[in-house]
């Protein structure tokens, strides 16, 4: 049973590794830092661990898919991320991309 | 609590790479702050140091967090991993095969203690295994940087996969032959002595000058049949080159031996040291007596090696037509 434990979590790990940025990706269409990023995924129900989330951060802006900026909020200089227009249009193909997988998914597991 | 914070910051900076290290440490510096408001909000209170503590650890460990933000993950990824596996099996094969080659022949023919050639031979075996498979690694790591084996994954075609019919080498017997073939490379250029060669505080036994005019054409052929065992065994789908490589060391190997044969005897001459001269003479026959059972039989071997690659190739050829 343990074993199964861990082979479901390696599993799920690995299934919502690549669902986790095309949610950065969506929930970034409005402006925000990390802290209040982290808490609209985690209120969607999609939990991601800080130690990740900013790199991960880090890495769409490199890849031009964010913008980012320093700004002062509640008395503390805070870096706030938003989509850039490269990124509205990747977030776009992407989201096609997720609801074909979708619909292929349902598919396949729901016909009989 | 403060201090704390400030050490694991500074920790992660350390790992961080140094022209976004500011930037990154400022941004944890906030999360780390926020964190922590938002615990001492709930607790109604300041966290003591163990609390403090608890939420380091729990954020992560200090290199763990800094090589998220590095952009090369691993050292030898997934895509890399399957050439460098391949090339590491290689390697090791001829390395285990040149140094127990190495072992058992100085235990047959040296006058060592076996003990000591065991002993020997593991601490080389275990030396070169660690410096090769170290260096194969720093190669495989660069070359994970720099983006291979894109380009190779690109290029291949099927038609370049041996076909079924090809009787390929067993793995042991290809690695035996290349470490049996790199063996008597490094033996021919000096590199490693074999014992029973130059003789004893008795006798001293040298090769007749033919085999220094034939210096230069037995290592070329040493390092072409090289260059053929290792087609053999990583390229078995080029068979052009392989019988053609095939064809030239048997022909040239044959010529070898024939000029070979033709010059002797004596092919080793035997000088006495501390040795009665008639004794020397009769052990000098023995060895060109030898020798030339020797010649004659490498002549023999080649000629049928040679027939039995060729008629491997043209079946080959056939069956894939």
């Amino acid at each position: 049973m343990p074993i199964e434990d861990d082979l479901f979590e390696k599993l799920r790990v690995e299934l919502r590794r690549g669902s986790l940025i095309l949610a950065v990706l969506g929930a970034l269409r409005v402006e925000r830092y990390g802290y209040t990023l982290r808490q609209s995924l985690e209120d969607a129900g999609l939990p991601i661990e800080e130690s990740a989330l900013y790199p991960l951060l880090r890495r769409l802006e490199a890849q031009g898919l964010l913008t980012s900026e320093w700004r002062e909020e509640a008395k503390r200089n805070k870096r706030f991320y938003r989509l850039s227009a490269d990124g509205e249009a990747i977030l776009a193909q992407l989201l096609g991309e997720w609801n074909a997988i979708s619909d292929s998914i349902l598919r396949l597991t729901e016909g009989k | 609590m403060a201090n704390l914070q400030e050490r694991y910051l500074h920790a992660v900076r350390r790992a961080l790479p140094v022209a976004k290290a500011d930037d990154i440490v400022a941004e944890l510096r906030d999360v780390l702050a926020t964190r922590q408001e938002e615990r001492e909000d709930a607790l109604d209170r300041p966290l003591t140091n163990d609390e403090t503590a608890a939420m380091l650890k729990d954020f992560g460990h200090p290199l763990v967090v800094a090589a998220q933000y590095r952009k090369q993950q691993w050292l030898i990824g997934p895509d890399v991993y399957p050439f460098y596996w391949f090339v590491m099996r290689i390697v090791v094969l001829v390395i285990v095969g040149v140094d127990i080659a190495t072992g058992i022949a100085r235990f047959l023919f040296g006058n060592e203690q076996p003990l000591a050639i065991l002993a020997q031979t593991w601490g080389s075996l275990w030396m070169s295994l660690l410096v090769n498979v170290g260096v194969l690694t720093v190669i495989f790591a660069v070359l994970e940087r720099t983006g291979f084996p894109a380009e190779h994954v690109r290029k291949w075609t099927p038609e370049q996969l041996p076909a079924v019919e090809d009787k390929q080498k067993s793995v042991w017997e290809s690695a035996f032959e290349v470490a049996a073939n790199v063996l008597a490379i490094l033996w021919w250029i000096g590199l490693i002595h074999l014992p029973w060669t130059g003789g004893n505080s008795e006798f001293r036994m040298e090769p007749a000058p033919i085999f220094a005019q034939l210096y230069w054409p037995i290592l070329a052929l040493l390092a072409v049949r090289l260059v053929q065992n290792l087609a053999d065994w990583v390229r078995p789908g080029w068979r052009l080159l392989r019988g053609t490589l095939a064809v030239a060391t048997t022909l040239v190997g044959l010529g070898l031996v024939a000029v070979l044969y033709r010059a002797g005897p004596p092919w080793a001459v035997v000088t006495p040291l501390a040795m009665p001269a008639q004794q020397a003479a009769d052990l000098a026959n023995s060895v060109n007596l030898g020798l030339k059972i020797g010649i004659v039989a490498v002549g023999v071997i080649w000629t049928w090696q040679g027939v039995q690659t060729l008629w491997r190739l043209v079946q080959g050829k056939r069956s894939a037509a």
